[in-house]
């Protein structure tokens, strides 16, 4: 590509090339202006159509299956109320156990990782305090604006029918208020994508209902159930909290560049284009 | 009645009207282009509704200074209204940078790799762009590359300790038009297809004016001393897509190991599941 700018500091010409590439340097910067907020509760604000106010920059504060930032199950910690629910939280049927083992060792096929968008519900599950999501709402929709991935989800409120021919990474949202709840019904996914960076997966039979529920002014309760019958023998349960990033913060760009590069430093053992050294 | 005195008389009446209808926003409007449109409220009966789903027509985005019609495009004239001969008042030698960047621009447009498309060209790209508000909120969510903007108040200072895709927004209220504030913009993307550019320290002062119940006007004032001599001014219209249940729907782009961008459409079957990871079902069909 040709350089545009002939002119402009060293400093924000370094700041733009850090900007570019670097998953890292937005994850360090996210991290660094998105400190979850301190101070506890207060009423439940309410927009004016009386429903429950999700405004806000938010950002998860603990828990899901992506606890830690090389996250999985094993890294769990609930901060909800409750704890863990009882026994083995993914229950694959025989060959899908088969697959997960599989996956775990090609982790480098995580779709994620490769710029593509995280799905439901690993939008919001992110690795804990990394990366917030900006909600906007009206009596129409609620709109989730992730950081990570700049991930949007503009989920209309009317409990509307999923659409026909329509297969998408984060599947398609309706949503409808159930009481102080907010339920999302997410279906038509395109089966790509996977839970976490440990091969925990699903396939195009995906289907997750969500429930966004406010705690206090500061807290809103995530729980997720996801459902995939030819994956799970029963449904995976999720919940965590996001807490509310104080108003001085704003969400900032995250930008994936893949360009499939990295295919030259695999082996085609590994589904790369370089040659195995004997 | 027919004749002058008719005529009179609905002259008198239009003026009246026009009077009466300006009379609470008449300091609110710009004193060029008003058209007296007035928008309808938020719920606290003042904040503009702007919200839907909008679309540029037309095919600006191939090079804002306009161009002849092309093969499955049709021609356009220059979207940019100052200065007047629909030029960009660029410095001799950041002239003959964009010459350089048209003739290559087959495959040097940043945008073919699938980056964010940027202020302001996020804006008039042939794709649908939705405008959210919620009481005190106002983003912009783009179809294109699935990019947003979240404007934040002009009361808090520029975020400008980095170069992004998107810039940094800041956005005031003046009466009617929401004018946007926008720096720390990359220089690694173009203004449009035809390899016009800004450097890092470009300045952008956006303004978004609605002009009927389903067109906005979408003015960009740009500055930047290191590429032109002088701030110069697009201008372009935001009309509503009307079509009912219409939204703007997931628009993956991924830099493919060509270096050419793929899109990948959500209402395409091969975007399934089955072309990609049929492999691990296969024991189960045996």
């Amino acid at each position: 590509m040709t350089r545009a700018a002939k002119t402009g500091g060293a400093r924000r010409r370094r700041m733009a090339g850090a900007a570019l590439c670097s998953l890292f340097c937005v994850s360090l910067c996210g991290s660094v202006l998105a400190q979850p907020a301190a101070s506890p509760g207060g009423a439940v604000p309410r927009h004016p159509d009386g429903h429950p106010d999700l405004q806000g920059l938010w950002i998860k504060s603990a828990g899901g299956f992506q606890g830690l930032f090389i996250g999985s199950l094993d890294g769990t910690n609930f901060a909800a109320r409750g704890g863990p629910p009882p026994g083995p939280r993914f229950e694959y049927t025989p060959e899908a156990a088969a697959e997960k083992k599989d996956r775990e060792r090609r982790g480098y096929e995580d779709p994620e990782p490769h710029c593509h968008l995280p799905g439901v519900p690993r939008a919001l599950d992110q690795p804990g305090g990394l990366y917030p999501v900006q909600i906007v709402q009206d009596e129409h929709y609620v709109a989730l604006l992730h950081e990570a991935m700049h991930d949007v989800r503009i989920i209309p409120t009317d409990n509307s029918r999923h659409p026909r021919r329509y297969w998408a990474w984060d599947g398609d949202s309706r949503g409808r208020w159930d009481g102080d709840t907010f339920v999302v019904d997410v279906s038509n996914f395109n089966g790509r994508t996977w839970l976490d960076m440990q091969g925990n997966f699903v396939d195009e039979n995906e289907h997750v209902l969500e429930r966004f529920t406010m705690m206090d002014a500061n807290t809103i309760l995530y729980e997720a159930t996801v459902t995939d019958p030819t994956v799970f023998v029963r449904p995976v349960e999720m919940r965590f909290t996001l807490k509310r990033v104080p108003p001085e913060q704003q969400i900032l760009e995250y930008s994936c560049l893949e360009g499939e590069r990295s295919l030259q430093h695999y082996t085609d053992e590994d589904g790369g284009k370089k040659r195995r050294v004997k | 009645m027919r004749g002058p005195r008719a005529g009179v008389l609905v002259c008198c009446a239009l003026l009246a009207a026009a009077l009466l209808g300006s009379v609470p926003y008449a300091g609110a409007q710009r004193a060029v282009g008003t058209t007296g449109f007035v928008p309808a409220r938020l719920w606290d009966g003042r904040t503009p509704d702007f919200r839907g789903i909008w679309q540029v027509r037309g095919t600006a985005y191939l090079n804002i200074e306009g161009h002849a019609a092309e093969r499955g495009v049709a021609a356009s004239p220059s979207i940019v209204v100052d200065p007047a001969d629909g030029k960009i008042p660029y410095k001799p030698e950041a002239l003959a940078q964009r010459n350089e960047n048209y003739r290559a621009r087959a495959t040097a447009d940043p945008s073919l790799k699938c980056y964010q498309a940027g202020v302001p060209r996020a804006t008039y790209v042939p794709a649908p762009l939705q405008i959210l508000q919620g009481p005190g909120t106002f983003a912009i969510a783009y179809q294109e590359n699935h990019a947003f903007r979240v404007f934040y108040p002009d009361t808090r200072p520029h975020f400008d300790a980095a170069d992004f895709w998107m810039g940094d927004t800041r956005y005031r209220w003046e009466g009617d038009t929401l004018v946007a504030d926008v720096v720390a913009l990359t220089d690694q993307m173009w203004i449009d297809g035809a390899g016009n550019f800004h450097s890092p320290d470009v300045h952008i002062v956006e303004r978004y004016r609605m002009t009927s119940a389903d067109t906005i006007e979408y003015e960009a004032r740009i500055e930047d001393p290191n590429v032109y001599t002088s701030p110069w001014t697009l201008r372009t219209v935001l009309e509503r897509v009307k079509r009912p249940g219409a939204r703007i729907i997931e628009d993956e782009c991924l830099e493919g190991e060509d270096g050419v961008r793929h899109h990948i459409s959500p209402q395409d079957p091969r975007n399934l599941l089955k072309s990609d990871y049929s492999r691990w079902k296969k024991p189960a069909r045996e």
